[in-house]
């Protein structure tokens, strides 16, 4: 029989396995990133900063970048505002079909993401914008305003539905409690939901390789660089879009579980 | 012809097909401490909320100060709640919470500040203002709730059940402190509650309400005394309800043959309606029951037997049966018994003031 200890230790094993599992990958290509060889293999060269000087001297990089921060940008804050949007009608309002209505909003996602792209493709070149950047930004507020109407649902729900309600009785118009009450209450979840919805627009590939056109955005350009050689500059501008994306989850997260809601009861 | 600061006139509220409240009719004097009581669903909150502005009457009119009320939205009217979750912000901190009216009505900040800590001082927070609402205490947090709906200094202050969630001996604190801030302010405080301690402790008037319905308004005295149905006599204190003919009625009295045998009344103001012969239901309160070894040949006097007893503090409640096994409850204070010296079984006499004896105006069928 297995005792306690050894149960621990079982687990903690595991745990630490499931961890390389995640992170190797990742790890791997950030030290490549920093290694002075042409491929990747072992043993190691030395230690150089000269794939990050390549990426930082390729004006097709920036172009890249530029174009992935307007859209993450732009695309978190519609998204936002849309998830917030429809988080509020479901915390205010009842009426038919909001099962219905709910199930719509949190569609996008469950959607293979081909298909979507696809569809995005076919929907925009008929409207005359595919390869524009608002091509993109439409796209990628679709897909991010179910996850920042998921994360402010959530916040909405631990509200005390009299908080509105004592807001209108001390003189507080509907949009003055929108201003004064409504929105400082959500404003833990609305951060986080612009830093994830971001982070989802900085990582997404399938559609931006669709509908991005001329205006590539960074996994675009990766893919790009890919195909025609084995460059470890694509670990250098792997290694930045990592950081970036784990910075914005980390404060999305920082955001959502560290501000406990108090409730007064 | 004066009304009252506070008038409903017919007001009825339906949710869809269920009935909150009934047509109701009633008045509320200006400076007046007046409670709404009775169980959960019975009305009283909407009634409130309709007040409030939170909800809107689907017919009938109520009147603040001889303007109808009706359409006005619930932010532009002058009538503070008090909360029974209290729905303090939580993001803000309690001076914040209490500067919210003021700031919605466009009050300049610096006055903001001074007004709302003028009232933090008279609730004895002050030193409390810049915490955060999820570092008081519950009484704490009540005064804060209290400060925030006053500050505005509204003619009129709405209270939902603000008491319930505080501990038994922090509400008969509360409760100090609201009657005397009534009197001081000199405004209209509407309570509503489902306590029967609390509603009677502090109002002036109480409507007792039953699934939207006023069941009776009156002072707390008249309502314990003279409960005016039978509904009214079961849910406020302990009575004994007494089912019986008119015997005899002359001018000031009545006999009744009860299954307790005959029991004289004498008739009360307002209560000339009887016939002789004709059903009564008698209310005799627990409390007005006089027990004795000894017969002592009063009026009202039944031969009874000690059954059981239920011991609350200082008041006991005593169970006894008369021969045919009608049941009669008495509660007495535990020392004024002790002479007594009562063992179960044990036959002792009871008897009972007629001017002690009221009757119920309609015997209602439910």
């Amino acid at each position: 029989m297995l005792n306690d200890k050894s149960i621990v230790w079982l687990l903690r094993i595991y745990l630490l396995l499931v961890f390389v599992f995640i992170f190797m990958p990742i790890v791997t290509s950030v030290v490549f990133s920093f290694n002075s060889d042409r491929f990747p293999s072992l043993p190691l060269g030395h230690f150089t900063w000269n794939w990050y000087d390549k990426v930082y001297n390729d004006p097709e990089t920036w172009d890249a970048i530029r174009t992935s921060i307007i859209v993450a940008l732009s695309a978190s804050l519609l998204a936002t505002i849309i998830g917030f949007c429809t988080a509020y009608t479901d915390f205010r309002y009842n009426f038919r079909f909001k099962n219905a209505y709910l199930a719509l909003a949190l569609l996008p996602p469950t959607i293979p993401l081909i298909i979507l792209a696809l569809a995005m493709l076919a929907w925009f070149s008929k409207l005359g914008i595919s390869g524009q950047i608002w091509a993109l930004i439409i796209a990628h507020t679709v897909l991010g305003a179910p996850f920042a109407m998921a994360i402010i649902r959530l916040r909405l729900q631990q509200m005390d539905k009299d908080l509105e309600s004592a807001a209108w009785n001390l003189g507080a118009s509907e949009w003055a409690t929108m201003r004064y009450v409504i929105i400082p209450f959500a404003l833990p979840s609305i951060i986080s939901a612009l830093c994830l919805t971001m982070a989802v627009s900085f990582d997404e590939f399938a559609i931006a390789w669709f509908v991005s056109g001329l205006n590539k955005s960074i996994p675009v350009v990766i893919l790009e660089i890919l195909q025609g050689n084995v460059d470890p500059q694509i670990n250098a501008i792997g290694s930045f879009v990592f950081a970036t994306t784990m910075t914005l989850v980390v404060i999305a997260q920082l955001f959502l579980f560290t501000k406990k809601p108090t409730t007064i009861k | 012809m004066s009304e009252g600061q506070i008038v409903f006139e017919n007001v009825t509220k339906q949710f869809g097909s269920a009935v909150a409240v009934q047509p109701i009719n009633f008045e509320i004097k200006a400076g007046e401490f007046l409670a709404i009581m009775g169980s959960s669903g019975c009305g009283k909150t909407t009634t409130l909320r309709m007040l409030a502005g939170l909800e809107t009457p689907s017919s009938g009119e109520i009147r603040l100060n001889g303007v109808r009320m009706n359409e006005l939205k619930a932010h532009e009217r002058e009538t503070p709640l008090v909360w029974q979750t209290l729905a303090l912000f939580p993001f803000l901190n309690v001076i914040e919470n209490v500067e919210f009216g003021l700031k919605m009505r466009g009050v300049e900040k610096s006055e903001c500040t001074k007004r709302s800590l003028k009232w933090l001082k008279r609730m004895e927070i002050e030193q409390f203002a810049n915490r955060s609402i999820d570092q008081l205490s519950g009484g704490q947090r009540q005064r804060v709730a209290l400060a925030r709906a006053l500050v505005t200094e509204p003619p009129v202050l709405l209270l939902d059940e603000p008491l319930s969630a505080l501990d038994q001996n922090l509400v008969v604190r509360m409760q100090s402190v609201l009657t005397r801030l009534q009197k001081e302010l000199g405004i209209t405080f509407v309570y509503v509650t489902h306590s029967q301690s609390e509603a009677f402790a502090m109002a002036d008037r109480v409507v007792i309400m039953s699934e939207g319905v006023i069941e009776q308004i009156g002072s707390p005295k008249e309502i314990y005394r003279n409960p005016a149905s039978r509904f009214v006599a079961e849910f406020v204190g302990t009575n004994n309800i007494i089912s019986g003919y008119i015997k005899e009625l002359n001018e000031h009295s009545m006999i009744c043959n009860t299954a307790f045998g005959v029991i004289e009344s004498n008739l009360h103001d307002g209560n000339n309606s009887h016939v002789a012969g004709g059903a009564v239901e008698l209310v005799i309160s627990a409390d007005m029951v006089e027990l004795s070894q000894e017969k002592t040949s009063s009026k009202n006097e039944i031969q009874i037997q000690f059954i059981a007893e239920e011991f609350t503090g200082s008041v006991v409640t005593l169970y006894f049966e008369d021969d045919n096994k009608n049941e009669l409850i008495v509660q007495k204070q535990q020392r004024e018994i002790e002479p007594l010296e009562l063992t179960y079984g044990c036959k002792i006499y009871a008897h009972w003031d007629p001017i002690n004896v009221f009757c119920i105006p309609e015997v209602n069928a439910g």
